[in-house]
């Protein structure tokens, strides 16, 4: 019994024994992999990845899916740095209109799922299409430049870090670590105290396992998926005003493909397709594989793609291994 | 395994609660009518007091049992502290013998009600809802998820003994549930997860 607990924590926790080997590989091809500059660039890198993925993990563990996260990052960049530049609104009145648009796209999706009953595969790409479309007649096209030239506080997102302050100087290196990198934590915190302390994160998993015990036990299933899209709306929203902050212009073709990634992390991490199974930890994990993977692969300058062809595989074999241990289990 | 009085088993076969409030309306006062109704009582109305309606407490606690099955053993103090929490909510504690023959079909009652939600289109869909379970699957799924939230469950806590009735209702009614499902309940115990 003792060693089947073993072997049950060791599968738990397995994805971070493949994060130590991918480490391991990458820092014994190239010994810079592991400078502080890079854990520093990984680590604002994997920011928006792992803020997205947070709503992601919600949404696929009630067996659902949001295809949209990226045309809302992309609508989101464009609505903030329009409403910044061109409209000469106060950044932080852009940032939260944009992030209440995001969040009420979130709450659109649920609606077309939970109400009116679209599969959220379809709900989810029409709304993709719809919002990447909007995002382009906004911007005309064309990206909207200036938007941390103009408004440098803005940079506070992606490219300050803490050694801004004379308080973390005095730290050395630990003043290095990037603001986003430190919301993307407090994300995950907050992700984490939703998953395992709260009634609603025990909904979710109860809305993955079996969706009509649930409603028979009291769950307002419909309310719950209204409350986990609107979630993956927010958190996409957040993650668009680091990118934002980062790439300091605002680009309708941003995020292209980012929501397939987010998956990746999200099934990597352990997160079920089938719903009802999965921990936060386990998300970081993936976010932290998939950000290294991506640096790894630049620092081996390994072309744009082939990193697309070995992204695809990472996903491929996540879902795979998913599927292939739920059937191993049924027969 | 315990048996009980004609009158009271329409009350006890029966999942729909509306249905069982009116058999156990029209049940005579004695001991047993009582203890049926305190115990339906607290199985149907809403401990959070959140206003809600048609609450299955009990089944939400069976949910609640699978839920910290799985959860890793880094809160595992927190779960511990939980699952004796909703063990004693469901009466695991209650030392009365007299009371044993109808909590053990209170408790087939819930995994019943558990299982009538497993015939569901949605229930054990595989890839984001994409391709529906067969009648297979299903059956497979079920004894999974009775059996996490029986036997699996008092393995993890290590309160065999405070669950043992809870356990062979459980492993009762799952082998009722179909011809395979006792083997399938048997080889997950072997297993010992």
């Amino acid at each position: 019994m003792e060693q089947n607990r073993f072997a049950a924590a060791f599968k738990q926790n397995a994805i971070w024994l493949v994060f130590i080997i991918e480490i391991a590989i990458f820092a014994y091809f190239n010994p810079k992999f592991l400078g502080l500059a890079n854990i520093v660039n990984i680590s604002r890198q994997v920011s928006y990845y792992g803020i997205a993925s947070i709503g992601m993990t919600f949404v696929i563990l009630i067996a659902g899916i949001d295809l949209s996260i990226g045309s809302i990052i992309a609508l989101v960049n464009v609505v903030c740095a329009y409403l910044m530049m061109n409209m000469g609104w106060n950044m932080w009145l852009a940032i939260l209109v944009s992030i209440i648009m995001a969040t009420l796209i979130g709450v659109l999706n649920g609606w077309m799922v939970a109400s009116i009953g679209i599969p959220a595969i379809i709900a989810t790409f029409a709304s993709q299409t719809v919002f990447r479309g909007l995002s382009y007649l906004l911007s005309g096209g064309l990206p909207i430049p200036g938007v941390v030239l103009e408004n440098p506080t803005f940079g506070f997102f992606a490219r300050w870090s803490l050694n801004r302050w004379a308080v973390f100087k005095a730290m050395g290196d630990i003043g290095l670590i990037p603001i986003c990198a430190i919301i993307m934590v407090i994300c995950f915190a907050v992700g984490s105290f939703i998953l395992n302390k709260s009634y609603f994160g025990r909904y979710f998993y109860a809305i993955g396992g079996n969706e009509e015990a649930s409603e028979l036990s009291g769950i307002r299933v419909n309310k719950m998926k209204y409350l986990i899209y609107a979630l993956s709306g927010f958190f996409a929203g957040l993650a668009g005003i680091v990118l934002l902050s980062r790439s300091g212009s605002a680009q309708s073709t941003a995020a292209i493909g980012f929501e397939f990634e987010v998956i990746t992390c999200v099934v990597l991490g352990g997160v079920s397709v089938a719903g009802g199974i999965g921990h936060m930890s386990g998300v970081i994990a993936g976010v932290l594989i998939i950000g290294s993977l991506k640096s790894g692969m630049i620092m081996m300058n390994v072309s744009e793609y082939t990193q697309m062809v070995v992204q695809g595989l990472v996903l491929a074999v996540a879902v795979g291994f998913d599927c292939f241990s739920k059937k191993r289990q049924a027969s | 395994m315990y048996e009980i009085d004609g009158e009271l088993l329409p009350y006890y076969t029966e999942i729909d609660p509306q249905k069982r409030l009116v058999i156990l309306d029209s049940l005579p006062d004695c001991e047993a009518a009582d203890f049926a109704r305190e115990v339906y009582n607290d199985r149907y109305s809403d401990h959070e007091r959140k206003g809600r309606k048609n609450i299955d407490w009990w089944l939400w606690r069976c949910i609640c049992l699978q839920i910290l099955y799985g959860r890793g053993g880094f809160f595992k103090r927190f779960r511990d502290r939980e699952i004796d929490a909703i063990t004693n909510e469901l009466r695991m504690n209650d030392s009365d013998e007299s009371h044993a023959p109808y909590l053990y079909h209170e408790y087939r009652n819930t995994a019943r009600r558990y299982l009538s939600t497993c015939n569901s289109p949605g229930y054990a869909s595989r890839f984001m809802g994409f391709r529906q379970a067969s009648g297979d699957e299903k059956i497979l799924k079920a004894c999974s998820d009775i059996w996490q939230m029986s036997e699996g469950i008092s393995r993890i806590a290590g309160n065999g003994g405070k669950m043992r009735l809870w356990i062979s209702a459980f492993r009762d009614e799952i082998a009722e549930y179909d011809t395979v499902c006792l083997d399938e309940y048997e080889r997950l115990s072997r297993e010992e997860k």
